[in-house]
């Protein structure tokens, strides 16, 4: 209380340091939740992938790029390492490109339901309805990802217009923190009719709608290294690039590690310089206390009290500043999620590691920007304190 | 008995390299326990620099052997106990539980209250809690506070701050309270009234009492006057009212 007195006492100036704290703790949240949703997009993709071989058309990537056909799936389930394999249709959403920013665009994702034959590992939950049927096939359907589901105002039972055409919702997935949240998930004919309005005439009349694929999902015999049946699967089918687990995570995972160091090395960056304005004013509040500090010492107060007394102060600062930002930054990661999520793009996850770590980080910083100016005061001479006017 | 005795005391400040000041130039001490003792001479004479040696906020000048001043090694003693040559911690901890001090100008922190202030010192003697609200509470009452407990010191006068730094100093019922010009920034009647309060722990606690000043009056209140000049004892004093054949006891090689 009597700490808190004494803050009030400097008010202009603590309430500066307090806000520059503020600042550096929201920026850190801000960036770290950000980081956090990338982290979370990568990893689930990094789970999605590990077990598995995606082929696209030459040059793409993930199941989407060029045109496959569906008569893949037999030539490839004739390869030595492979299991199972099965078709999709994937497309984005909507070609409006001010929708794609950051993590992952809305995706229409077609395939035929079971066509894993058990073999998906990737699990997902339904927070409402149920998931597609191999009846589905040749009806409008639809599973609705979890962000995607706010962004479209889908309810079960309700329809939803993807690329022009209505869609019966038959189930919500919950939240997976990766690609599915983003995703609408229908039959592989209903997606293959989709897909085709979206090519030229020209192309579009030489193919066969319904062995129209994107990618292909293969899934290799129990203890076969992937990158085996993806070494398969190039020499064996032409114009099809394969795309391991591992090769995700290079191409994905180090581009994003370095994203999300540049990220939270932005928040550090802010936070030291509200650091330093702690020492800043620690410095100061000693010097204009160096009488009351020498009255202290006179009494009976012994160094190490005097030091406690500074750090705690500092520490405190540190603490308001910390919960302050925390609470800006919260408010502003819920705003961009409301607002990205119109636009289809979750970009923060403000999780409860990320929130205690800034608060803690915060009180540290406050503590060890005390250090030196309590180590001052505690070194001051009682007497020539007490003479300081 | 003597509860405080000094030998040797010397202290030389620094100004500069080659500017230095002799405060103290071998200052002989003896205080009884329950004496209460004034320190008078003109300023500048080294009064509160004895102050500050015999209540251990300075160390007196240990012996370097490369200046002129150099004597014998200085001695303090508090209670039989040497004390010249203590740790900081170890002579914070007298200060904070066998002294009490009073400066000439109050000296209160100006955020706390009254009550606060007594608290303080309460809090760096190790008392706590109930114990300690109860010594601070009775304190201010002692010395006629009792109701100003919440009061910031900018919200009492100078008579009254004094007493509250006077409740501070006594809270931990140490055995020597030393003061430095209590009186100095008071007019008379408040002099009188704090002069007295002194006299009354002193007569009822047996506290020994140190008082630095200027003010022939607060001296001839004291049961002994040692006038210094010069960062020199000139005259020890005698204790009124006390035999003459008790002065040799405290008396020491020239
Ligand atoms: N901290 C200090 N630095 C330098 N000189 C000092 C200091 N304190 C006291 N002095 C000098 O020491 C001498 C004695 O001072 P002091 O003990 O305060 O005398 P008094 O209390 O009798 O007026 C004076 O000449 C004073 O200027
Ligand atoms: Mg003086």
């Amino acid at each position: 209380m009597r700490l808190l007195r004494d803050l009030g006492r400097r008010k202009l100036r603590s309430t500066l340091t307090i806000t520059g704290i503020m600042i550096g703790i929201m920026a850190l949240v801000v960036f770290g939740s950000m980081a956090n949703k990338i982290d979370a997009l990568v990893k689930g993709g990094s789970e999605y992938y590990k077990d598995k071989v995606t082929v696209s058309a030459k040059g793409g990537t993930m199941g989407l790029g060029g045109v496959l056909s569906t008569r893949m799936v037999d030539q490839v389930e004739t390869l030595d390492g492979v299991d199972v394999a099965l078709a999709s249709t994937m497309m984005l959403l909507s070609d409006d490109a001010s929708t794609v920013s950051m993590g992952v665009p809305p995706m229409i994702v077609g395939s035929i339901a079971g066509s894993d034959k058990g073999r998906e590992t990737f699990k997902l939950n339904y927070s409402s309805g149920r998931a597609l049927t191999p009846q589905d096939e040749g009806s409008n359907v639809v599973v609705v990802g979890s962000d995607l589901s706010k962004q479209l105002k889908a309810k079960l039972g309700g329809t939803v217009t993807l690329r022009g055409v209505p869609f019966q919702v038959v189930g919500i997935l919950e939240p997976t923190l990766t690609a599915p949240d983003n995703e609408a998930m229908v039959p592989l004919a209903a997606a293959q009719q989709l897909f085709v309005k979206t090519l030229p005439n020209l192309v579009a009349d030489k193919l066969n709608v319904n062995e129209i694929a994107t990618g292909l999902v293969v899934y290799p015999k129990p203890g076969v290294d992937p990158q085996k049946v993806a070494d398969e699967i190039t020499a064996a089918v032409a114009g099809v690039t394969p795309m391991t687990g591992k090769d995700f995570d290079k191409q994905i995972g180090s581009a994003t590690s370095v994203l999300n160091a540049i990220l939270i090395g932005i928040g550090l960056i802010s936070l030291l310089v509200g650091g330093l304005s702690v020492v800043n004013t620690m410095a100061m509040s000693v010097a204009e206390r160096t009488r009351e500090i020498g009255i202290k010492r006179a009494i009976g107060a012994s160094r190490w009290r005097i030091r406690r007394e500074i750090v705690v102060e500092s520490s405190v600062i540190g603490l308001i500043g910390g919960l302050l930002g925390l609470a800006l930054g919260f408010f502003i990661t819920a705003m961009g999620n409301d607002a990205g999520r119109d636009a289809g793009t979750v970009l923060f996850d403000l999780t409860f590691g990320t929130a205690l770590s800034s608060v803690a980080f915060a009180t540290i910083l406050g503590a060890i920007a005390g250090f030196i100016p309590a180590w001052h005061a505690s070194r001051l001479d009682p007497v020539t304190a007490l003479r300081y006017e | 008995m003597a509860i405080l005795e000094g030998r040797n005391l010397r202290k030389t400040y620094r100004l500069s390299r080659n500017n230095t000041v002799e405060a103290l130039k071998g200052v002989e001490i003896s205080i009884d326990k329950g004496e209460m003792v004034a320190i008078m001479g003109p300023s500048g004479s080294g009064k509160s620099t004895l102050m500050h040696i015999l209540g251990l906020l300075h160390a007196p000048d240990p012996v370097s052997g490369n200046s002129l001043s150099d004597g014998p090694a200085p001695e303090l003693r508090l209670a039989g106990e040497n004390v010249a040559a203590l740790s900081d911690n170890a002579r914070t901890r007298i200060r904070a539980r066998r002294m009490g001090f009073v400066f000439q100008d109050f000296n209160l922190v100006p955020t706390l209250t009254a009550l606060e202030n007594v608290l303080l010192a309460c809090d760096y003697a190790g008392i706590k809690g109930k114990v300690a609200k109860d010594a601070a509470v009775e304190a201010l009452g002692l010395v006629g506070l009792a109701d100003r407990g919440g009061h910031k010191p900018s919200e009492l006068s100078g008579g009254e701050q004094q007493r509250v730094a006077i409740a501070r100093a006594l809270v931990n019922k140490p055995e020597i309270i030393l003061a430095d010009e209590p009186t100095g920034n008071l007019d008379s009647d408040r002099s009188a009234e704090v002069l007295a309060l002194f006299r009354q722990f002193n007569r009822e606690h047996g506290q020994t009492i140190v008082l630095v000043t200027h003010d022939s009056e607060v001296g001839e209140a004291c049961d002994r006057v040692i006038k210094m000049r010069d960062g020199r004892i000139r005259d020890a004093g005698q204790r009124a009212g006390t035999p003459v054949m008790a002065i040799p006891a405290v008396a020491v090689p020239a």
